[in-house]
């Protein structure tokens, strides 16, 4: 096997020394024979002859040694090539509609594959990251009963309940230091916003508390300087932090001089002492940690509330663990779980534990998160629909490749007179199709490599700065290739079918073949018609469906005037502010922005209305038995007046609603309904451990999500809620966008050391809070459009095939009396069939899959009868007018010019 | 002239194997060698000494090398290699075996029935 490798590799590298060894070797042998009959008596002459004689065909035999070697497969693909590229030089429109068809095609898959396989296959780039668990348990107790500071993963099932992904640092510690079946077992804090200050100005980062085997135990190397290492991570030890490598180089310009200088987190002095290794994010897909910092050590001074490592009631850190090689997951997972029952025991929590919690062992090998489930199905989605595209692409190609066929007739027929194997012939169409698909196809991903960065963006919900490693790998590379290859050989392989068949006899018996219609040929060219009309069907009921969900959350009542608004944040605890500091400095903030020229009102509240961020509690009226679930809304005064929601009776809160004066509320309407109309007004209810007065009535305004209609709400004074975030909102007079560098400098320049964060308009913010349903609305309205007209010419293609190979039969039933309507109706005839078929599968289909896409939808159902009769309408009404052109072209045909012809 | 056989199908390049095990030879060399050890008796085109021998080499059975014949002339002369030597060796028995079997089969007579 090996040396028939090597000398067919060398007898291809070195082709040209081959070819002469091989005649120079041939031409040894006549020498030596005609020497041989030379010396029998022979003329040189006669000798010559004798000895070729004897020999035989010389090329024959030539052929024959380069078969032996396994070189004529090579030449006649080589052969094959150049053809095909003849073939396309030769009708450059076809070969330009095809490319540019398969390109769009071909690169759409690459780059929804490359979001695929960035979200769902990409490991880690750690040492061996298949041997990483994430460790979790469940409880049917349900978990945030027990403890406080609980992280989940996932929704709960009908089977299972959520499950816990995060446990106190007694536990984790425990683990780590007992365990035999893991090699390391790593306690981390979450990745959460942080206030990084460095050279001066202050920005937002993602920063993460880790332990000191964190990076030796997942087996990243720092790209300069050190890691933190088991040093750094104990309590007394100088503050040190690792950079992340995009961090470093967006905010140091990589500068590796940033070696051992100060930079602040949250306030507190911390030293670099290195920056992590190019392409290593941190553990959480998604998201870019840019600071890494010891967990011992910078907890106290990173969160403000102390004894978070000590606590046995907080449960807030992640467990990563590494298994030995040769453990499996279930000696591992018991192990582990009796840690956790024994901390039960020793440490039980305040509820009684009935049903003992459960340790399970996920794979962390691409990291521990949770997006993955949020964008898996709308990534499958996308990939459902490029693969629709790049189907009916093939079917169109397909199909023009059949028109282009029987024009050809002639000529195939020809060859295969002169000798041509029928194999060989369907090589070559077949070798046409996979040029093409490698050209298009490297045109296509060559394009989707350069727009990928395009891409996140568009999945991304909110203001989540959605960081995905879009690097291509192995699997991209290797989906690619199979997509051109797999595309390549689905356009050919009709044709190369068909090519075959296109013998000799049709074109001798010409008269014969041009009466009788409906051959096999177009029987194919039919079946193709069908499934792009499916395909085609299905993306229109699709996108009608996402075109509706789409109107249906922007005409959403919102309660609220959300034009000429700007929104931003301001997170002052991160520089350690709290209570009466705090809501001082955003107090002194706001009065700052609202003095800003073209600024009518402005005000704040905890969390933006429609920022997917939302608080809720329990309130309780006195003499009522069950507690009314209420959102609550933490404003300041003149924040009705500057979202536009109305006071209806009672007042507005007032800058005199403080910290020690009577505590008050404002409810809406819905609420105010509920618990009694307007003679509400003064009475008293208690919103969480607070009795507050009421004081006023408002409009009903949707709060956290666009999706969700307004709900009972309370609105409370922000003096009188210690409370940390603070979302601003100003009403201008012009266009708000023309004060987003006005603030930005003015803050900057009065508040240094405090960032603000997601500066926006209102109207912004919506627009990103129906991205993703607007992505899908656009693309997949592009991608069913261009499937419509691939069918649409697809139809005509076939038509108009049909109609100059009929020629001669229309003309005969022309010349016989035969009127233009049913001429006309003779062609359109031809592709009705079809289409109906096709629509009809398409609908079925479509009936099936959109079941698929129902949690995507808003305000309509999966199978909305007015889109799917739509969706059919217009693929019928085009498919029509695709057919009734050659149709036309037929009825016109002088009978008398026909039969001349003939 | 002794009369003359065609070549058994196959068998050709067990002949070449055999031909070449007796010393290094070039393609003309092979020809004249199995026409001297089979005393003249096998036919063959000559021109399909080449592909067989082109597959044997591909086969890693040959193995070659340009050398100057006897004429003076370039050539390219045959060996065999390792796997060669055991391939002759498998394939001369195999043949023997079944040349035997079958000469004792076309040698039985009716009273030993």
């Amino acid at each position: 096997m090996w040396a028939r490798l090597r000398s067919w590799l060398a007898a291809v590298v070195r082709r040209d020394r081959l070819e002469t060894d091989l005649s120079e070797e041939l031409e040894f042998h006549l020498q030596s024979r005609t020497d041989h009959w030379v010396r029998q008596g022979l003329t040189r002459q006669e000798a010559a002859r004798r000895a070729r004689l004897e020999f035989g065909g010389v090329d024959k035999h030539a052929e024959a040694c380069r078969e032996s070697l396994g070189l004529r497969l090579l030449d006649e693909l080589r052969g094959d090539v150049r053809y095909a590229l003849r073939q396309l030089r030769r009708t450059p429109t076809f070969a330009v509609v095809a490319i540019v068809t398969l390109a769009l095609a071909i690169g759409a898959n690459a780059a929804i594959f490359s979001l695929v396989d960035a979200i769902l296959l990409k490991q880690l780039p750690v040492a061996s990251p298949r041997e990483l668990r994430q460790v979790a348990w469940l409880s049917n107790e349900g978990a945030g009963t027990l403890w406080s500071g609980i992280w989940y993963n996932g929704s709960a099932t009908e089977t299972a309940p959520r499950a816990a992904t995060s446990f106190s640092y007694r536990v984790c510690d425990t683990m780590r230091r007992q365990s035999t079946s893991f090699s390391s077992v790593l306690c981390l804090g979450h990745v959460e916003q942080v206030n990084i200050g460095a050279g001066g100005r202050a920005v937002l980062g993602q920063g993460q508390l880790v332990p000191g085997n964190f990076f030796r135990g997942l087996g990243v190397t720092p790209a300069v300087g050190r890691t933190i290492d088991a040093g750094d991570d104990a309590a007394g030890r100088a503050p040190v932090a690792v950079l992340g490598y995009g961090f470093w180089e967006r905010v140091f310009g990589a500068d590796r001089s940033v070696i051992g200088k100060a930079i602040t987190v949250n306030g507190a002095t911390v030293t670099v002492v290195g920056v992590a290794a190019h392409g290593f994010f941190g553990i959480r897909p998604g998201t870019e940690t840019d600071v890494f910092l010891p967990l011992v050590p910078m907890q106290p001074l990173v969160y403000d509330e102390p004894g978070m490592l000590e606590s046995a009631r907080h449960w807030g850190w992640l467990v990563l663990a590494r298994l030995k090689p040769g453990v499996s997951d279930e000696q591992a997972r018991a192990e582990t779980e009796t840690v956790l029952r024994t901390e039960l025991r020793d440490h039980p929590p305040d509820t009684t534990v009935t049903d003992l919690p459960r340790i399970r062992l996920d794979d962390a090998g691409r990291g521990s998160d949770q997006l993955r489930g949020r964008l898996g199905p709308p990534l499958r989605v996308l990939m459902t629909i490029v693969g629709g595209v790049l189907l009916i692409a093939c079917a169109n190609i397909a199909g023009l490749l059949l028109t282009r066929m029987s024009a050809r007739h002639r000529e195939i027929a020809t060859r295969l007179a002169i000798g041509a194997s029928r194999g060989r012939l369907a090589r070559q169409v077949m070798t046409e199709c996979l040029v093409l698909a490698v050209i298009g196809g490297s045109i296509g991903v060559g394009l989707a490599l350069l727009l990928r960065r395009a891409l996140p963006p568009l999945l991304s919900e909110g203001s989540e700065v959605l960081h995905l490693d879009l690097s291509a790998d192995w699997w991209v590379i290797a989906f690619s290739t199979i997509v051109c290859v797999v595309a390549g050989l689905a356009c050919g392989l009709l044709p190369a079918l068909r090519a075959p068949q296109t013998g000799l006899a049709p074109i001798i018996a010409r008269t014969a073949s041009s009466i009788t219609s409906a051959s096999s040929r177009s029987l194919v060219g039919r079946s193709l018609v069908v499934v792009q009309v499916a395909v085609s069907v299905v993306l229109l009921v699709g996108a009608g469906l996402f075109v509706k969900t789409l109107l249906n959350l922007r005409s959403e009542a919102l309660g609220f005037r959300p034009d000429h608004l700007l929104v931003f944040e301001m997170n002052g605890t991160l520089n350690g502010l709290k209570d009466t500091r705090l809501v001082n400095l955003y107090e002194q903030t706001l009065s700052e922005v609202a003095r800003l020229p073209g600024v009518r009102s402005a005000s704040l509240s905890r969390w933006g209305l429609l920022s997917g961020n939302g608080t809720s509690d329990a309130l309780v009226v006195p003499g009522r038995q069950a507690p009314i679930h209420v959102d609550v809304h933490l404003v300041l005064p003149g924040y009705f007046k500057t979202m536009g929601i109305q006071v209806l009776v009672g007042r507005d809160i007032s800058w005199s609603d403080r910290e020690h004066a009577t505590p008050v509320v404002i409810v809406n309407q819905l609420l105010a309904r509920q618990i009694g109309g307007a003679s509400i007004i003064g009475g008293t209810v208690q919103v969480g451990d607070v009795h507050a007065q009421i004081v006023g009535i408002v409009g009903d305004a949707r709060f956290s999500e666009l999706r969700t209609p307004p709900r009972a709400t309370v609105y409370v004074p922000f003096r009188q809620h210690g409370e940390h975030v603070a979302t601003f909102v100003l009403r201008t007079a012009g266009d708000p966008a023309d004060l987003i560098p006005i603030v930005e400098k003015t803050l900057s320049r009065s508040q240094p050391d405090v960032p603000i964060s997601n500066l926006r308009t209102q109207d912004a913010q919506i627009d990103t809070a129906v991205r993703q349903e607007r992505l899908f609305a656009n693309l997949v309205s592009a991608f069913a459009m261009l499937a419509a007209l691939l069918a649409c010419l697809g139809i005509y293609g076939t038509l108009a095939s049909s109609v100059s190979r009929r020629t001669p039969e229309i003309g005969l039933r022309v010349a016989l009396g035969a009127d233009r309507p049913s001429v006309t109706w003779l062609i359109l005839r031809e592709s009705i069939g079809p289409v109906c078929i096709g629509v009809a599968v398409g609908l079925l289909l479509a009936f099936w899959s959109t079941k698929l896409i129902a949690g995507m939808l808003f305000g309509l159902t999966p199978r909305d009868a007015a889109t799917f009769v739509a969706a059919a309408a217009l693929l019928f009404g085009s498919a029509l007018v695709a057919a009734w052109l050659p149709a036309r072209r037929a009825a016109r045909l002088d009978p008398m010019r026909v039969l001349r012809c003939e | 002239m002794p009369p003359r056989a065609d070549l058994v199908p196959g068998t050709l390049d067990l002949l070449i194997l055999k031909a070449v095990s007796l010393g290094p030879l070039h393609g003309y060399g092979v020809l004249l060698r199995i026409e001297q050890i089979s005393g003249g008796t096998l036919l063959i085109e000559q021109g399909a000494l080449y592909p067989a021998l082109f597959r044997l080499e591909h086969r890693g059975l040959l193995a070659s090398e340009w050398g100057v014949s006897d004429n003076n002339r370039r050539a390219k002369f045959y060996r065999l290699t390792a796997a060669g030597r055991r391939q002759l060796k498998d394939e001369a028995e195999g043949w023997q075996r079944s040349a035997a079997a079958i000469a004792s089969a076309l040698g039985a007579r009716p009273e030993e029935m």
